[in-house]
């Protein structure tokens, strides 16, 4: 029993690796802390041009593949993995390329490992029902374990319960899954890799107010879908920071609905209201994306600092080309040590 | 009793008299609330983000007034802007690659029309198919991964100039004088009110009806994927999921316009102010600053008001201007 | 079986619609058992039964809005299985259907000219000329309706049945159907409405009446078709007959099913028929 968690485990850290393998090319992120949220600006990218010019475009970022090497020493010898292992993994859509990632990441380390691994998603990121309803599917046709990643705190909590139930393991990936609501049903988790999304925002708002400097300024904030998790405690990162710094007032709180077009409009509109505005901070990449293409459009961008979380390839590529300003990665940096305490079970 | 054809006209565009009122209202309201209300720039900015609402629900206008729906037209327009981005990137020209994108839209219309008559299907539930069908292609052809990065004379259609106006607020004009002229000028657009009327007599004058119900979704097709062309140029991505909850959107604001759900009576012009005063109430909301969470709810008790004023003059001749 | 009643001065004409063996049914409903029938040019047919005889369905048959489970119709010696209504419009077949086919919501001009509008510059339509030439259609009908700009629904049911009228009349066809043209009518419209099929059958047009009401079938009709039960039970011409007998026909023995046979039929018939000439009248 013992092995077979362990197992789980070490895939789960692997299918992290690769995944960041995916994501972080070599113009990534200068300013690496463990145990956070991992910081990617236009300023690292200038740093960095230099390695970007000379190395293949997509090559492993050294000091990330440093870290998955020692991690993995300090994890060897590493359990012997029968083939042919099935686990599934619940994601929240393929509709978002964030999670498309992910799910290109899993599969390599399943197919690294001779894991077969199955990525299962709900068809939209809104859709808490229908990713409960997969959830259950899955729990029927019996996988090894489960790693979950929720929309939102509480509409997998049934589903892990009947997890729980057949014996199936189940980890929380990514957003977490709200603990007492759990407890409540009689369910528990295990093994947990929570992503604090509160720290995320203020990761981004921090970098907003250290470019405007100590004149600071008028800055906006674009959520999500309102309600959902990562928009709320992204939103109250960003917010906290915010409110907590000298000069820097809030002047829009506008719902994005993690869509492109509307913060755009969202974008130009704020921006008629309050023409010196100088920061934009956005709970994701792509609806910052929509932001830049805005404030070209009226010639502001060169004024205004915007950020995103998700640390898309979109977003890599308009960071290198001088557009956006910033984003936060999920770090797998931050994943790695805490996935590490997981296989203590 | 028989008051005469100005009276006659007059009760016609009642409710989009009424519309204009409160859009000045509202425009008046809110020049007097912010001082940044009332300038060209902020002004520029309504049309601009009108357009795309304006140019999806011209064609919504003909499906509703035909008597149908197209729920599809928000996929539509992310599955034509997928293709337009996916032709340009396998090197195609972009004129080329435009009129890839909105051949599917076409197509797309075309193929939900046909459903529609073939198998006399409530076009509710076969639109709605056809919104997962179309997202689904979208998200199949990209991956789930936006594609971006397009030539010049590409995002031009987006975010051009032309003079004081851009490209997508010329196309929403020309469009809207075409649709009009069409709706109210032209055979299809006779036929198109009549198909909303009553089908059948339509069928028994020895019109057919399957070339005019498809020509119908068609055309809302391809309005579909010209708002899927300035979306893809303005944001210079295509999204998979771009234009979502559109549909539900431009239908509220066709059926704000006067637009009949029952089908047989159409206003573009209607339409046009409706989406105008959707479009200054989404810029006023955030111009006030009014928290996200009370947006929805203006925005809804709005919808609603005016839906239901609608339907209860129609219905029981309320100020007494028309009797149905 | 086939029979058909000739005008009195004996020409022999060629019909100008002919149906052979029409069947129909609705579901387990048999609307149409069978029927055969000519319409000829210059006369005024009319068709006459109870409420659910199948006259409604054997004239939307001929108009092309249903189409027969069997059965056969010819036109202009061409042999049809079934009409599509734009089929029909084509071949000169316009029809006034019971329940009007009007465009509620649609102004009464748009409603004459459904299917016909004229054009002007290539595609836009000529409401001007559609209007005039409503209005003046209109008034050559004496149907009095306040403006052909207002909606159908806003209408009197006459009025509605007049507009009916003129759009067939508008679409100029070779034959005219009209299912209970006159039963919403007042005295005066309805008397104009039929003098107008009288005189459409004397220029030389195929008409087919329907009507309830005998006294004004026997005011225009040159010839009339009984049908009881999705059967035609008697193929006269009017002044073979009178107005007892033909409703004797349409009342028929309460009994009757499509299980009797014509012999059954045929000696009360004769009976009723008394000094009618049999090359005269046909009984089925
Ligand atoms: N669309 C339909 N579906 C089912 N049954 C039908 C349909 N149309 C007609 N019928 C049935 O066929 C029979 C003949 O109907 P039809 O309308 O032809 O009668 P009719 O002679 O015109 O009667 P009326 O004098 O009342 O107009 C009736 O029993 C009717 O119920
Ligand atoms: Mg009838």
């Amino acid at each position: 029993m013992k092995k077979k968690k362990q197992r789980v485990a070490v895939f789960l850290l692997l299918s992290i690796a690769v995944f960041a393998a995916a994501c972080s090319p070599s113009p990534a992120p200068a300013p690496v802390e463990e145990g956070k949220n991992n910081l990617v600006s236009a300023d690292a990218a200038q740093e960095q041009k230099g390695a970007k010019e000379a190395g293949p475009a997509y090559a492993m970022n050294p000091k990330a593949y440093a870290m998955e090497q020692a991690l993995m020493d300090q994890l060897m010898p590493l359990p012997d993995l029968h083939k042919g292992e099935r686990i599934g993994a619940l994601i929240i859509t393929l509709a978002n390329p964030f999670w498309v990632a992910m799910k290109e990441g899993y599969e390599r380390a399943g197919a690294e490992m001779g894991v077969e691994v199955v990525v299962m998603a709900a068809p939209t990121e809104g859709d808490t029902k229908s990713q409960l309803e997969t959830l259950d599917a899955m729990v029927a046709k019996g996988y090894a374990a489960i790693i979950a990643s929720p929309i939102e705190p509480f509409n997998l909590v049934p589903g892990v319960v009947r997890a729980n139930k057949r014996g199936i393991k189940v980890i929380n990936l990514g957003p977490p899954i709200n603990k007492e609501a759990l407890k409540d049903a009689r369910g528990w988790l295990d093994g947990r890799i929570t992503v604090n999304f509160e720290e995320q925002g203020a990761l981004a708002a921090e970098y907003i107010v250290q470019k405007l400097g100590p004149a600071g300024g008028k800055v906006a904030i674009i959520q999500g879908i309102p309600g959902a998790g990562q928009s709320e405690g992204r939103t109250a990162g960003a917010k906290g920071v915010f409110e907590n710094t000298k000069n820097v007032e809030i002047v829009s709180i506008q719902p994005g609905n993690w869509d492109r077009n509307t913060a755009y409009n969202l974008a130009s509109n704020i921006l008629q209201a309050h023409p010196d505005l100088k920061g934009i901070f956005c709970a994701n990449d792509v609806m910052a994306l929509g932001v830049v293409e805005a404030l070209q459009a009226a010639n502001k961008k060169n004024d205004v600092v915007v950020a995103g979380v998700d640390f898309i390839d979109e977003a890599r590529e308009s960071i290198q080309r001088g557009e956006l300003d910033g984003t936060v990665a999920m770090s797998p940096f931050l994943l790695f040590p805490r996935s590490g305490a997981t296989s203590r079970w | 009793m028989y008051r005469g054809r100005i009276w006659l006209y007059f009760s016609n565009i009642f409710h989009q008299l009424l519309l204009v009122f409160v859009l000045l209202v509202m425009v008046a309201y809110l020049s007097s609330a912010s001082p940044f209300f009332f300038t060209w720039n902020n002004f520029r900015n309504i049309f601009d983000h009108s357009s795309l609402y304006i140019i999806l629900a011209l064609g919504i206008t003909f499906v509703i007034a035909a008597g149908g729906i197209d729920l599809s037209v928000g996929a539509v327009a992310a599955l034509s802007g997928v293709c337009m981005a996916v032709a340009m990137h396998s090197g195609l020209s972009v004129g080329l690659s435009i009129l890839s994108g909105i051949c599917s839209g076409a197509f797309m219309g075309m193929a939900g029309g046909t459903v529609i008559f073939l198998f006399k299907i409530n076009p509710f539930i076969v639109t709605l198919g056809f919104m997962s069908l179309s997202r689904g292609l979208a998200l199949i052809v990209t991956g789930g991964i936006p594609i971006y990065g397009f030539p010049k004379s590409f995002t031009w259609w987006g975010s051009g100039h032309i003079g004081p106006f851009n490209p997508p607020m010329l196309l929403a004009a020309f469009l809207i004088v075409v649709a009009a002229v069409m709706l109210n000028f032209t055979r299809f657009g006779y036929y198109t009110l009549a198909l909303g009327g009553n089908e059948e007599a339509l069928r028994r004058s020895g019109v057919s009806i399957f070339l005019y119900k498809v020509l119908v979704y068609t055309l809302c097709g391809v309005t579909a994927a010209i708002g899927g062309l300035i979306v893809t140029a303005r944001l210079n991505t295509a999204e998979p999921l771009a234009g979502w909850m559109l549909e539900l959107d431009t239908i509220a604001a066709v059926v704000l316009g006067g637009t009949s759900m029952k089908g047989g009576r159409g206003t573009i012009v209607g339409t046009v102010i409706a989406c105008f005063l959707l479009g200054i109430l989404r810029n006023g909301l955030v111009i006030l600053s009014i928290p996200s969470y009370y947006q929805q709810l203006l925005i809804g008790i709005i919808i609603l008001a005016a839906v239901i004023f609608a339907e209860v003059r129609a219905r029981k001749g309320l100020l007494g201007f028309n009797k149905k | 079986m086939f029979g058909c009643a000739q005008k009195k001065d004996g020409s022999q004409k060629s019909p100008y619609l002919r149906l052979k063996k029409i069947k129909k049914s609705f579901g387990h409903i048999v609307a149409l058992e069978g029927i055969d029938l000519d319409i000829y040019p210059a006369e005024v047919m009319a068709l006459v039964g109870d409420n659910g005889a199948g006259k409604s369905t054997l004239i939307k048959i001929i108009s092309g809005v249903l189409a027969p489970d069997s059965g056969e119709i010819s036109l202009n010696g061409t042999s049809y299985r079934h009409l599509t209504p734009s089929k029909a419009v084509e071949l000169g077949i316009s029809t006034v259907y019971q329940d009007l086919a009007l465009v509620d919501c649609r102004d009464t001009a748009s409603n004459i000219f459904l299917g016909k509008e004229p054009l002007k510059a290539w595609f836009f339509v000529d409401k001007q000329k559609m209007i005039k030439e409503s209005e003046a259609l209109l008034k050559k009908l004496k149907v009095a309706i306040p403006s052909v700009t207002t909606p159908v629904e806003d209408l009197s049911g006459g009025q509605r049945q007049g507009v009916a009228v003129a759009r067939s009349i508008m679409q100029q066809g070779r034959m005219l159907i009209f299912d209970e043209p006159t039963a919403a009518m007042g005295v005066n419209e309805a008397n104009r409405i039929l003098k107008l099929i009288r005189n459409l059958g004397d220029e030389g047009f195929a008409v087919v009446v329907i009507s309830h009401n005998l006294h004004h079938v026997f005011s225009i009709a040159d010839r009339i078709c009984v049908m009881r039960n999705g059967r035609l039970m008697v193929d006269c011409r009017t002044e073979n007959t009178n107005l007892e007998q033909i409703v004797g026909f349409i009342t028929g023995p309460p009994q009757l099913t499509k299980t009797h046979t014509e012999k059954e039929l045929m000696p009360g018939c004769g009976e009723d028929a008394g000094n009618v000439q049999r090359q005269d009248m046909v009984i089925f």
